[in-house]
């Protein structure tokens, strides 16, 4: 049974995404030369969030209209469910995206031979600078834009969010390097008998330091290990949690060979450290200080 | 007595002591900043929302207010549908567009309102007058800046531009007849208000009657839900959104920083959980023989748990109270950070401290040092006292 449902469309958002896949056809058709027999057996591809919110299938047929609430209307079929991409800049919006054919969607806005924008593919950096270089001299009326300057005038949201990132990773840093050497602290310091027996019974200050920082150094060890376990299993539930509350394939937590260097490094610095001061500070007590007495 | 002993006791280890509530105020501040980030942004924007009255905002159906190009037409018959419903005091219509400031060396592109003076709540007026005459416009400093213009200057102002013909469309002189501070915009985005008149005509027939959004004032008495959906009921077109729907919108999309908030302010409060109960416990372990002593001469079990509670209060408190000021810092410092995101408006703060909000933070934070020393000191007053005598205090 095929069911028929009002798609609502915003035709700029469409506009652009349909703007790239005719840049490869590279063609502009005329419309008006299309029958109305034709046009009207014409496809869409919509994406899979949409597809799953309103209960569309592929040969779903839906009614496209340019404006919320217009009754008038082409009637498309579905001809295909896209899956997103992963894309940074559509995970807050939860906007639905409809692809169509460029001169369907210039028909059904009344927009004419019009385009937002070209997308052009070049054969590397150095043609690509000539091409823009011919584009902004020859073609009157366009402006071209290296595509690595507008990723960085459109990814300012996306550097704020890192440096606030950055600033929490910092906080967190120090709040852990804190924590962790006050317990490595404690921990060598619960040792103090031990060391007091170690000492009478004739054993080197400098053996006892480096028994004591030995040991620190492997629970510091062990406890990165864990720690990057724990990370890679924290790591692989947010992404889980934030790509279901999102609906995308976009990973918002990756543990990076740098991550785990730095984490481990780091923890290794302050345990060996910590466990350095403790043991010296008690290798100079004398051992029936050390006993209590 | 009790205080004097746990003041002695934390005196003794005062490295350890330091550095315990060095972590706790570490603990405290990411606590309260995490909780400041929680609350804010929601307080902020209601703030915001509700700075200039308006209870509702009505937008074409299926779309949130300037989420995207689409307009309302026929605004004036929409208009005086919403003006007859029931509670319904004022109807401010507002058409968003982009226009050019023409006749400078490079043309000044900026964002303008069309607006009705009477009734707008879109800027507040620093200098000058409202653009009530049709050839008047408000100007935010960032233009006037950008135009090089002051109030009393005419400006050649277009609001289409053909790209192949390299003509503006919709040209008008009009008259700087004030400065002022947009409610919705930075300070650094270059803004315009004209009468709503003047938008429409020179965006010519496209723009005709139509209007981006209406912001609708309701009675006081008047409970604004009602009233959207009575809205929505008379004009089926448009989607009509309260405050507080606005501000549940905002959440959705700004849930990711929320839940940031939730979890780190979790971690934090079980780390500084965590190090009071470790603090606590290795203290009370190294005077078991101490506290077997006390318990011999007759000191009773409750004034030992009391004392080595009082230990883990003190830690917490203090820690608390560092990690207060150290909160505000970091806050301040993050907002910073965060008020960087473009065309954020003035008004929005991401973190706002609220003390009822930030006192209860911290106060679970102490609560928590409270419960972290209560298990270790009943466990140490709880020992045989012989057989710890003789194992600590005499072996």
């Amino acid at each position: 049974m095929k069911r028929t449902c009002r798609l609502r469309l915003l035709g700029w958002v469409s506009l652009l995404t349909v703007g790239f896949a005719a840049s490869h056809r590279a063609a502009a058709q005329v419309i008006d030369s299309i029958p109305p027999w034709i046009a009207a057996q014409r496809t869409i591809a919509i994406d899979e969030r949409l597809a799953t919110d309103a209960g569309l299938r592929v040969g779903d047929r839906v009614v496209l209209s340019p404006e919320p609430g217009n009754a008038i209307g082409d009637t498309v079929r579905i001809g295909a469910i896209v899956k997103g991409r992963a894309d940074p800049s559509e995970v807050a919006r939860s906007e639905y995206r409809v692809r169509m054919h460029l001169d369907h969607l210039q028909r059904l806005l009344a927009y004419g031979d019009r385009v937002d924008r070209f997308a052009m593919a070049t054969t590397g950096s150095s043609a690509s600078d000539s091409v823009l270089h011919a584009v902004n001299a020859v073609a009157f009326g366009f402006r071209a834009y290296p595509s690595r300057d507008i990723a960085v005038g459109t990814s300012k949201t996306f550097l704020v969010v890192s440096r606030f990132h950055r600033a929490i990773g910092m906080i967190t840093i120090v709040a852990s390097a804190t924590f962790l050497l006050c317990i490595m602290l404690l921990k060598v310091d619960e040792r103090r008998r031990d060391v007091a027996a170690m000492r009478l019974m004739g054993i080197s200050r400098a053996t006892v330091v480096r028994t004591v920082m030995l040991e620190s150094s492997f629970v510091a060890l062990l406890g990165s290990v864990v720690g990057v376990g724990l990370g890679f299993v924290v790591s692989a539930f947010v992404n889980a949690h934030y790509q279901t509350v999102y609906r995308t394939p976009l990973r918002f937590a990756i543990i990076t060979p740098g991550t785990v260097a730095y984490a481990v490094l780091l923890s290794l610095v302050l345990g060996i450290g910590a466990g350095a001061l403790a043991a010296r500070r008690l290798a100079r007590t004398p051992p029936l200080t050390l006993f209590g007495r | 007595m009790r205080l004097h002993l746990a003041a002695l006791s934390l005196k003794r280890h005062a490295s350890r002591t330091l550095l315990a509530m060095l972590g706790v105020a570490v603990s405290a501040a990411m606590l309260l900043d995490m909780v400041m980030l929680a609350t804010g942004m929601r307080e902020s924007f209601a703030s915001l929302l509700s700075s200039n009255g308006f209870t509702i905002r009505v937008s074409p159906r299926g779309t949130l207010p300037f989420d995207s190009e689409a307009t309302i037409g026929q605004a004036d018959a929409a208009a005086l549908a919403m003006r007859a419903v029931p509670g319904v005091t004022d109807v401010a219509p507002v058409l968003g567009t982009t226009i050019h400031v023409l006749g400078r060396p490079e043309p000044v592109t900026a964002f303008a309102l069309g607006i009705d003076p009477a009734v707008q709540g879109d800027y507040q007026l620093l200098e000058g007058r409202d653009p009530t005459a049709a050839d008047a416009v408000v100007a935010s400093d960032a233009l006037l800046r950008a135009a090089a213009a002051r109030i009393g200057d005419t400006l050649d102002i277009a609001v289409g531009f053909d790209p192949q013909l390299r003509t503006y469309s919709g040209r008008r002189r009009l008259v700087v007849s004030g400065r002022a501070r947009f409610t919705y915009l930075s300070a650094d985005d270059r803004a315009a208000a004209l009468s709503l008149g003047t938008v429409q005509a020179m965006g010519g027939g496209d723009r005709a009657d139509r209007v981006s959004l209406f912001m609708v004032r309701t009675a006081p008495n008047v409970d604004p839900e009602l009233a959207r959906a009575a809205i929505e009921r008379a004009v089926p077109r448009v989607t009509a959104l309260s405050t507080a729907g606005a501000i549940a919108e905002a959440e959705k999309r700004l849930s990711y920083f929320r839940q940031l908030a939730f979890i780190l302010g979790a971690v934090s409060l079980v780390v500084g959980f965590l190090l009071v109960t470790t603090i606590v416990t290795v203290s009370v372990n190294e005077r078991i023989g101490e506290i077997a002593i006390m318990r011999a001469i007759g000191v009773s079990r409750a004034h030992v748990v009391q004392q080595i509670v009082i230990e883990g209060i003190a830690l917490s408190l203090a820690g608390a109270a560092a990690g207060l000021v150290l909160g505000v810092f970091t806050a301040h410092y993050l907002n910073s950070i965060l008020r960087g995101f473009p065309g954020l408006p003035d008004a929005i703060d991401f973190f706002l401290l609220q003390p009822p909000s930030a006192l209860r933070a911290l106060g679970l934070l102490v609560a928590s040092g409270i419960a972290a020393g209560i298990y270790p000191s009943w466990r140490a007053a709880s020992l045989p006292i012989s057989t710890t005598l003789r194992e600590e205090a005499v072996g």
